[in-house]
């Protein structure tokens, strides 16, 4: 538990500009008549893992889903507020949204792998942007795939379909799909919840190492988890943000009762 | 009233298996008329290609009372009646090529299976039965297999040399000669004379080799013992059915099938093969698979991927789910009056009208009739890929709109791939509703009879402007004007066996192409 070794704890109620990765301006969300997200102010720090816990429902993935618009997929989503990556006002219209997904990542809760070989997965996403020099790609994917420590296991067989892998190589492989693109934030909704438990440890000794390559958020139903894993976690209860620290302090000693009813187990 | 009757003459368990019995019951109705069409069509079809036996029959002639014996086959025995009746097919000095009768049993004398009598087709579908006895040529001989083949030689030899200068002088004189003509040189210009005396000299030239050529015939006795002479050119083959181990009349069924399938229907579509209809069959089915495909696939990624959910949209979705209902015959008149007529006029009248009147394009014709078929197709693809549009996972699409794709490139690289079964099963269906489909054709462009395929080595190779025959164009003609003669039906019959086995060779393919495709985008 002892993470003075690594860093330094900082104030995330007071971060410098360097020191932000995403800045959150008074967000509120609905989905139709649904409020889902409801004033929430907050500041991620850059290269560190900060993790969301909530029940479900409270909007924790909604949330995350923000930091790189996947919120508009749903035709009737309404938002107000401003978030900020890199001092960029990401909702603006002259931002790229192409770009602006390269630049964060998302992981989903079940890996997605594309029924295509796993190279092809991997460079999805260069492809995309333009890429086609044979040699590029080759090396973008073998990086990425070491970076997501999955290279020694699937270099051998790059051109065979995707899914022919594991659950939990799986979920690797699309960490590597999204780290191609050398992102600056890494988002996870909730990326071992279905992966067994050995997978699960593999998966977060991972992020402890990309932590080095981009700022990581979690979203996670796990307690256990978020408090092995991440720096910072936030508590979010029905749309609200309730209590937002460095994980040490938000799982000994809560300042809110509602936080400590939650990770005590009372309800949730 | 009724349930409360089943419910106390029957347990629970007999109650189930009731039910059981008859869903089963009617299953296995189902099962037995598919089982009866098949072995209707495939009795009926094969008996085409089969060799049937050949008879020396004597009976009482019913116009002069004279007993008369003959070669016949015998097509079918049965009671009429009370009567004892035969149904046959004879040869006989007056009529070498064949007539029908109805044979009473009492009129009949006796019927022998006849040991050498052959049946003899000729090329142009006609066939003679009868014992080949002489055989004339360079010299006159008794009949023998080798001494036929032996003169069969010759006559093709002279037969390859003919058409050698038909193809390699004569043409070219007659192109000559029309040149010519357009422009304007007097009768007795000296180029004009020399290429006449060219041509009469290569036209005498062929004179003598047909005669040569004439003079090799086989002489073919009746049973009364009359002989009738055949030319050896006009021979296709000679079979004999009464010498044919079970293995020669499978080999002769198999050469049969061969020549089916290769040639061109023969005495207005009641004997030889069925070539150009197969042909056509095939080349619209695939015109149609390239139209068809494209329009559904655009229309239902439109459809289900860009259009608002509003009434309209609904509205639009209901309308195409019945338009695969509309009969077609609505689509055939649709195809004549707006593809054929409109389109094919105005276009007539911008690009070829120094042809007209004679039309180019407002004729039906092989590309009106595909278009027609691509639109009354086109719902079963749209409402098809639609299916496997929606079968797409959610996550699949939020990960490729994560990695930065736009809505367009979502689909183009991972939507319509996994979609792509989906495509398949639209288009399998789309195929087999066209191959199947004759009403629609008939008005836009499948004829009886087609002097040209629409495909051939003269630029631009394709003519998609030609008229077609087609499979279910050919049943419909045999089934409603060949009536009279049985082998004619039979031919139909055989025609409904190749039908079917295209269809069936059309959906496999596609169900392995589907498969294929299936193993690959296969999502958890």
């Amino acid at each position: 538990m002892l993470k003075l070794f690594e860093h330094e704890t900082l104030n995330v109620h007071n971060l410098s500009d360097e020191e932000t990765a995403i800045r959150v301006e008074d967000l509120s969300l609905s989905f139709g008549q649904k409020q889902v997200l409801q004033n929430i102010s907050l500041s991620i720090p850059k290269h560190r893992i900060t993790a969301f816990i909530g029940q479900s429902g409270c909007g924790k993935s909604t949330l995350i889903s923000s930091f790189n618009r996947m919120n508009e997929l749903a035709p009737d989503c309404r938002y107000s507020g401003k978030v900020f990556i890199n001092g960029r006002d990401i909702n603006s219209r002259k931002e790229n949204l192409s770009q602006l997904r390269a630049q964060v990542g998302m992981v989903f809760q079940k890996p997605n792998p594309f029924p295509m070989s796993i190279y092809d997965n991997v460079s999805y996403g260069l492809k995309l942007q333009g890429i086609r020099v044979r040699r590029f790609l080759d090396d973008a994917v073998e990086q990425a795939l070491k970076d997501a420590a999955l290279w020694s296991e699937v270099k051998d067989r790059l051109f065979e379909s995707a899914h022919v892998l594991s659950g939990g190589q799986q979920q690797r492989l699309v960490i590597a799909r999204a780290l191609a693109l050398k992102p600056d934030i890494l988002l996870l909704d909730e990326p071992t919840s279905a992966l067994d438990p050995l997978t699960t440890l593999f998966i977060e000794e991972l992020m402890a190492g990309l932590k080095k390559r981009c700022s990581i958020i979690i979203v996670t139903h796990n307690m256990q988890q978020a408090a092995r894993v991440s720096d910072y976690t936030a508590f979010l209860h029905q749309g609200k943000l309730i209590e937002y620290t460095d994980s040490d302090t938000l799982f000994t000693m809560p300042e809110y009762k509602q936080t400590e009813d939650y990770i005590t187990g009372r309800y949730g | 009233m009724i349930n409360d009757k089943i419910k106390s003459l029957l347990n629970p368990a007999q109650r189930q298996s009731f039910v059981i019995s008859v869903t089963a019951f009617f299953s296995t109705l189902l099962l037995l008329v598919l089982g009866s069409i098949l072995a209707l069509v495939i009795y009926r079809g094969t008996a085409y290609f089969w060799p049937e036996p050949i008879y020396s029959v004597a009976f009482v002639s019913q116009q002069d009372n004279r007993a008369t014996v003959v070669y016949a086959q015998i097509y079918s025995e049965f009671e009429e009646d009370g009567k004892q009746v035969r149904w046959l097919r004879y040869s006989h000095e007056d009529n070498p090529f064949g007539t029908q009768i109805l044979l009473d049993e009492k009129d009949t004398l006796s019927v022998i299976e006849s040991a050498n009598g052959a049946n003899i087709t000729l090329n142009d579908g006609l066939s003679v039965m009868g014992v080949p006895v002489r055989i004339n040529g360079s010299a006159s001989a008794a009949f023998s297999e080798q001494h036929y083949e032996v003169m069969r030689k010759k006559v093709d030899e002279i037969d390859a040399s003919i058409t050698d200068i038909r193809t390699r002088w004569l043409s070219e004189i007659h192109q000559k000669l029309a040149e010519l003509d357009q422009l304007n040189v007097a009768r007795d210009a000296p180029a004009r004379e020399k290429l006449n005396d060219a041509f009469h000299q290569w036209q005498s030239r062929i004179i003598a080799m047909e005669n040569e050529r004439d003079n090799f015939s086989i002489e073919v006795a009746m049973a009364d013992g009359a002989v009738v002479p055949i030319a050896l050119a006009r021979i296709q083959d000679i079979v004999f059915p009464g010498q044919l181990s079970f293995v020669g009349k499978i080999a002769v069924t198999f050469t049969k099938i061969g020549q089916f399938l290769s040639q061109s229907p023969k005495q207005a579509n009641t004997a030889g093969g069925v070539f150009p209809a197969l042909f056509g069959t095939v080349l619209m089915v695939f015109l149609m698979t390239i139209i068809v495909t494209p329009f559904g696939v655009l229309a239902a990624v439109y459809l289900s991927e860009y259009a608002p959910n509003t009434l309209l949209t609904g509205v639009i979705r209901v309308s195409v789910a019945n338009m695969a209902g509309v009969p077609s015959i609505v689509y055939g008149v649709f195809g004549l009056g707006f593809f054929v007529y409109t389109m094919g006029g105005n276009i007539d009248a911008l690009f070829f009208s120094d042809s007209l009147p004679a039309p180019t394009l407002g004729t039906p014709g092989l590309f009106w009739a595909s278009l027609t078929m691509a639109m009354l197709t086109l719902p079963v693809v749209i409402v098809a890929t639609e299916e496997g549009l929606r079968q797409v996972p959610t996550g699949l699409r939020a990960g490729s709109y994560a990695l930065g794709a736009t809505k367009a490139e979502t689909i183009i690289y991972t939507v319509l791939p996994i979609a792509s079964p989906g495509i398949m099963t639209g288009v399998i269906l789309a195929i087999a509703r066209a191959a199947g489909e004759v009403a629609p054709l008939m008005i836009v462009g499948a004829v009886k009879f087609a002097p040209n395929l629409p495909f051939d080595g003269e630029f631009p190779y394709l003519h998609l402007d030609r008229q077609f025959m087609h499979l279910g164009v050919l049943i419909y003609d045999g089934a409603f004007h060949s009536q009279t003669d049985a082998k004619g039906a039979s031919m139909m019959f055989a025609t409904c066996l190749l039908l079917l086995l295209v269809v069936l060779v059309l959906n496999v393919l596609a169900v392995l192409l589907r498969a294929r495709l299936r193993k690959r985008y296969l999502t958890n």
